[in-house]
């Protein structure tokens, strides 16, 4: 089925590493319960909104328990998010610098900007996040002809001749038969999922799907049953369960069962187990949507996603969704696959209905990059790029997996995640990532389970060597000195000591 | 900030197990409880409501658990003034204390939960594993008084006043895991 090798790690740290994690939030939790009663008695200021004195006899308006973890433990880190930039985020940007006084409550910038930070956070996989002049041009053209944004929907006055030129585009980049495109990357999803399931129908969907797939699910009023992520023992079984057992009470038959998935995953950095899903899906006869937001682009190799990655045709999944907000450095989704589901699109979709469309210049910055990627605009840039991604990829991957750190993912998604576990190691980590100037995303609990937060990397083709090499070095004592180091199994963490004592038992 | 597009079965508590449909294997039970608990988690990398509902079943948690309360009972053997008995009697009151605020007195998520607040009236004790009974990590917290009063009772030889004090703290620990006290508020104490 696989015609290369699929690899994919989720090591377990020690044991020792999920109990100092527990003890790190119990001592957390305490002090919160103590700065807590002492904000209560007055012993320290209040920072939080609270109400007026003479509203303290009537029915609270919000939860004090609600906010615990956000006032006690995020606040305590609240400095490693939301950063103000300055510049575009391309592989490296400006930061504006900021401090605090009381503890990460109030900011205030210092009016300096921190220059060339190297940007291991942005969704830039093929780096067309750029301010090029010359490469924005047909944008910039584009934008002094049309305008701005479309005040219309596509089935009303909306559909410029930009939208079709856009959707042949596509069309032909995926090797399907149609496709259309919408304003907004969520909206694709959750828009469109309640066009083509409803009442009546099953929708199988992954553990750890994106929120946009969930709420899609949710407003169609299928039942929704979710399978162990990744996991297509689970699947099956669902599926065979969906199809002995029928609907819940009446056991009818399900009038449609559709497999929903992604084509990398965000968090955890795993492509989805698509040969084997195809088997089941044409098996058990059941549909395919697969959302390939993260791998369009960024996997495969001339960037078509993961049915090309898999060596697939894409006639073997019936509706491919993606993103263009990650790879083509724009916003906006597409739903491709057959002319007939397209065009039952473009009648039934609520996006197309109640929805403006995107807007021109935007499709064009979609244009310009796809035609950049397919080679048609005479260069092989594209192809260079798809390539150097994959370089950085696989070189990023290998050296943290030699240095020891534990990774998850398949080796192949230039989505990084490298494990964190302690809630104190998040902040010390991000922060002093800043000081050597590297910007990364880090995520804890409850975003992720409790004892895996995680520091997220997303490699760029616009990464050159040096700046990977400034970060992994960063990483390497990083890792030293908060002992992130957890990996059982990591090749060697020094290659030429070893091949020192090699050379030396050999005299 | 959460987009509320909760619609769940009307007359069904959403905290109970599925009952009088098909017989499932119990594996499936899990999955089952999470057909209409399908909700929008903003900013979250799984579909999971409530993390405070697998909390306790964490890898570690359980070990964490049990180093927690020797090192309780190793601090309290090393104060001077406490006899053997005395320390014991101590760590399984103490235990007990803490095992009763946190798990059955403080109610709701230190976080929020797009859930709409089914949660919030629910101490942390009815909400591991959304309601599901005599799952493994309610056992165990079950068990695991047990056998501190069992191990308390015997280094303070069973005397009369130490026993009074153990039994007395066992029961209030032991008496609200009971499934029958599931969201039972006596006397209206700890409702809202």
């Amino acid at each position: 089925l696989y015609k290369k090798t699929f690899i994919e790690h989720f090591e377990q740290a020690p044991m020792y590493v999920a109990v100092l994690t527990f003890l790190g939030f119990g001592v957390g939790t305490i002090f919160g319960y103590l700065r807590d009663f002492m904000r209560a008695w007055g012993l320290e200021k209040r920072n939080v909104a609270t109400e007026r004195e003479q509203q303290k006899d009537f029915v609270p308006l919000y939860q004090d328990f609600e906010n615990f973890y956000t006032r006690n433990l995020y606040m305590r880190i609240r400095d490693n998010w939301n950063r103000p930039i300055c510049s575009v985020p391309g592989p490296q940007f400006d930061l504006m610098e900021r401090v605090t006084d009381d503890y990460n409550w109030t900011f205030r910038f210092t009016g300096r900007t921190i220059k060339n930070v190297i940007n291991m956070g942005s969704y830039n996989y093929l780096g067309f996040a750029e301010t090029d002049v010359n490469a924005l041009k047909t944008v910039t053209i584009e934008l002094q002809k049309y305008g701005t944004g479309i005040c219309s929907t596509r089935q009303e006055m909306g559909t410029l001749d930009k939208h079709v030129e856009l959707e042949k585009l596509v069309a032909k980049f995926l090797g399907v038969e149609d496709a259309m495109v919408f304003g907004m990357g969520f909206a694709t999803n959750s828009m469109n999922i309640p066009a083509l399931v409803g009442k009546g129908c099953l929708i199988l969907s992954d553990e750890l799907n994106h929120t946009s797939l969930v709420l899609g699910a949710r407003l169609s009023g299928a039942t929704i049953r979710i399978f162990k992520h990744n996991n297509m023992q689970s699947l099956e079984k669902l599926l065979r369960d969906a199809i002995i057992y029928g609907q819940p009470r009446s056991h009818r038959a399900w009038r449609k069962i559709i497999i929903l998935v992604e084509g990398i995953y965000s968090m955890e950095g795993s492509i989805v187990r698509l040969p084997e899903i195809v088997s089941l899906k044409k098996k058990y006869k059941a549909y395919l949507y697969l959302d390939e937001a993260h791998s369009i682009g960024a996997v495969g190799a001339t960037g078509r996603g993961v049915v090309e990655y898999f060596g697939m045709s894409p006639d073997d999944v019936d509706v491919l969704m993606g993103t263009f907000t990650k790879s083509f450095g724009a916003a906006g989704g597409y739903i491709a696959g057959k002319k007939d589901l397209v065009d039952f699109l473009r009648t039934h979709s609520h996006s197309a209905v109640y929805a403006t469309s995107m807007c021109p210049p935007v499709a064009e910055q979609i244009i310009r990059a796809m035609k950049c990627l397919m080679g048609q605009d005479g260069t092989t840039q594209g192809l260079q790029r798809v390539r150097q991604l994959g370089k950085n990829t696989r070189y990023f991957r290998r050296r943290l997996h030699e240095m020891g750190f534990i990774i998850y993912g398949n080796d192949d998604s230039p989505v990084v995640p490298l494990l964190l576990y302690m809630p104190g190691k998040i902040g010390a980590f991000a922060r002093r990532m800043l000081e050597k100037n590297i910007g990364v995303v880090v995520v804890g609990f409850p975003a992720t389970p409790i004892t895996e937060s995680r520091a997220r990397f997303c490699v760029s083709a616009a990464h050159t060597r040096e700046m990977l090499d400034t970060v992994l070095n960063a990483l390497d004592e990083l890792g030293d000195f908060l002992h992130l180091k957890y990996s059982r199994y990591s090749k060697s963490s020094h290659p030429e000591l070893y091949e020192e004592t090699r050379l030396e038992l050999e005299d | 900030m959460y987009v509320w597009v909760l619609a769940h079965r009307p007359g069904k508590s959403l905290y109970s197990p599925i009952s009088g449909s098909v017989v499932l294997p119990a594996r499936f039970e899990m999955l089952c409880n999470l057909f209409y608990r399908i909700k929008m988690n903003v900013g979250v990398a799984h579909s999971e409501v409530n993390p405070n509902t697998r909390v306790m079943n964490s890898r570690g948690m359980w070990l964490t658990y049990a180093l927690g309360v020797g090192m309780l009972h190793i601090v309290l053997l090393s104060i001077p003034f406490f006899s053997v008995p005395v320390a014991w009697t101590l760590t399984n009151v103490i235990h007990n204390l803490g095992m009763y605020v946190f798990l059955h007195a403080v109610k709701g998520t230190p976080f929020e939960t797009p859930d709409q607040g089914k949660a919030r009236l629910l101490t942390h004790w009815e909400q591991l594993d959304y309601g599901v009974q005599f799952t493994s990590s309610r056992k165990f917290f079950t068990i695991s008084p047990i056998i501190l009063y069992f191990l308390a009772s015997f280094y303070t030889k069973y005397d009369p006043t130490h026993f009074i004090l153990n039994t007395t703290s066992l029961l209030t620990v032991l008496i609200p895991k009971l499934p029958q006290l599931h969201g039972v508020r006596i006397f209206g104490i700890n409702k809202y």
